[in-house]
């Protein structure tokens, strides 16, 4: 009897014992803007020592765990806080390292709100308030952000880890689900890019799938510890 | 006594007046960068694939497409509404010719830069959305649900494009970017530059070959977040003769 009941119980616990599935990662928000420097020691470079780097725009595209209306609402997009640790330059490219910084998303009402506006040649001052009103609706860390821009053109990409940690919509993460990764396309080529900024970006942050459970035989489990 | 001016002065004088006159009307009449800031176009996602290629080697001679849907409009294509389900706006890029890849940098940080030449692309709105990213293309649905239905609104050839990968980056990301000249197209209008011609297309974006399930699909090598936008100068721009001296102070 006793061994039918161990024998029930490990069977029960193998088959409850979380494993690791093949994880789908999400589309979290979609973002277009431009970024510059603040502070800015030397304006004739980017990622120089002491120099800061802020990027702000439109957050057209929000996906699930978040809740959006974009026909009522304007959201925005913020990185800011990230401070470069250092470059290493690979022929006329520029690859920075940063430390963390965060990426924070508003939510503004278009009918009595403000519409983001990229006013001229923002570094040295505050963000641009028309990005920063309204709610903050998601807070995320930024780390390993890293920058890799053409100083011939302006030309590169970035990529960061994701961790969400505040905001009025950090509730709707379950607690298994609120690390990704960003990534976005960077250049310095186009025509529109506002006095007083550096690059257009425009990108992307995924969310990690949750880990879930999966069914397995003891044969299997037992198979692991082999 | 007073001074009466000689025909002498009143030339100089005269002079004087136009030459500044021509010099304002002259830079009042420069050209400079536009400042419309959001793109015309702008998709997520689009899928390029290449037969035969891999991230940091696309050989010579391959040939890249790329399929990919509208999601968002900006002038002066904003009278159209890419959320509209009635309408699928979707894009076809075909016969871009690869020059073949060339690393750099050192083994641990090694940048590939892959420049194309040739290549074209067409925008189409079709009334009965179909488009479906199936794995593995070219097949049955891959380009066709994505060209279904023309003639374009929007055609144009790449006067160039350039693929950056690298070894590198953790979540394998890069940019595809490259200039478009527009030749066709029954929205094609609505680009004129106003002498003329048509302001020509930056296409840019961050490009990953993630392959994690929701990211990347079999048989494509880049999913691509980009846009278009038009790069169009201003033709001219009032300013006062205060505002023009201030630009040499």
């Amino acid at each position: 009897m006793r061994s039918l009941v161990t024998t029930l119980l490990l069977a029960a616990c193998a088959a409850l014992s979380l494993a690791p599935a093949a994880r789908a990662e999400t589309l979290l928000f979609d973002y277009v803007g431009f970024d510059y420097e603040s502070p800015d020691p030397n304006p004739a470079t980017f990622g120089e020592p002491g120099s800061g780097y802020v990027g702000l725009g439109t957050v057209p595209f929000l996906f699930a765990p978040l809740v959006a209306n974009t026909a009522l609402n304007e959201y925005t997009f913020v990185i800011q806080g990230l401070s470069p640790t250092g470059v290493l330059s690979v022929g006329s490219f520029d690859i920075i390292n940063y430390d963390s910084g965060t990426v924070t998303i508003y939510e503004d009402a278009k009918l009595g709100g403000t519409t983001g506006t990229f006013t001229p040649n923002p570094s040295g001052g505050p963000v641009p308030p028309t990005f920063t009103d309204g709610t903050a609706i998601l807070v995320g860390t930024l780390t390993n952000f890293q920058l890799t821009i053409n100083t011939s053109n302006g030309m590169g990409y970035f990529e960061a880890v994701f961790n969400a940690t505040g905001g009025s919509q950090l509730g709707n993460f379950p607690l298994n689900q609120r690390t990704g990764w960003t990534f976005s396309g960077a250049t310095g080529e186009a025509l529109n890019i506002p006095e007083g900024y550096a690059h257009q970006i425009d990108g992307q942050t995924f969310l990690d799938g949750p880990v879930s459970a999966r069914r397995m035989t003891w044969g299997k489990l037992k198979n692991g510890y082999r | 006594m007073a001074m009466r001016a000689t025909p002498f002065v009143v030339e100089t004088t005269m002079k004087r007046w136009l030459t500044t006159l021509c010099a304002v009307l002259a830079l009042a009449a420069m050209s400079r960068p536009a400042h419309a800031v959001g793109p015309v176009l702008d998709w997520d996602p689009a899928y390029f694939w290449m037969p035969g290629a891999t991230f940091n080697n696309m050989p010579a001679g391959g040939i890249m497409q790329a399929v990919g849907t509208v999601d968002q409009f900006g002038s002066p294509l904003d009278f159209l509404n890419a959320t509209m389900p009635a309408t699928e706006y979707t894009f076809y890029i075909n016969s871009l010719n690869s020059l073949g890849t060339t690393a750099f940098g050192p083994p641990a940080t090694t940048i590939y830069t892959t420049f194309f030449t040739g290549g074209t692309i067409d925008v189409y709105a079709d009334p009965t959305p179909d488009a479906v990213f199936a794995p593995n293309p070219s097949n049955g649905q891959v380009p066709s649900t994505f060209t279904d239905l023309g003639p374009p609104i929007l055609s144009g050839v790449f006067t160039s494009l350039v693929v950056t990968t690298n070894n590198y980056t953790v979540f394998k990301v890069g940019n595809i970017e490259g200039n478009i000249n527009w030749t066709g197209g029954t929205l094609l209008s609505y680009f004129g530059n106003g002498t003329g011609g048509y302001c020509p297309g930056l296409l840019t974006g961050g490009a990953t070959w993630n392959t994690a399930p929701g990211v990347g699909i079999p048989g494509y090598l880049f999913r691509h977040d980009g846009k278009i936008d038009l790069q169009c100068p201003v033709p001219t721009a009032k300013s006062s003769w205060g505002r023009v001296k201030q630009l040499y102070r």
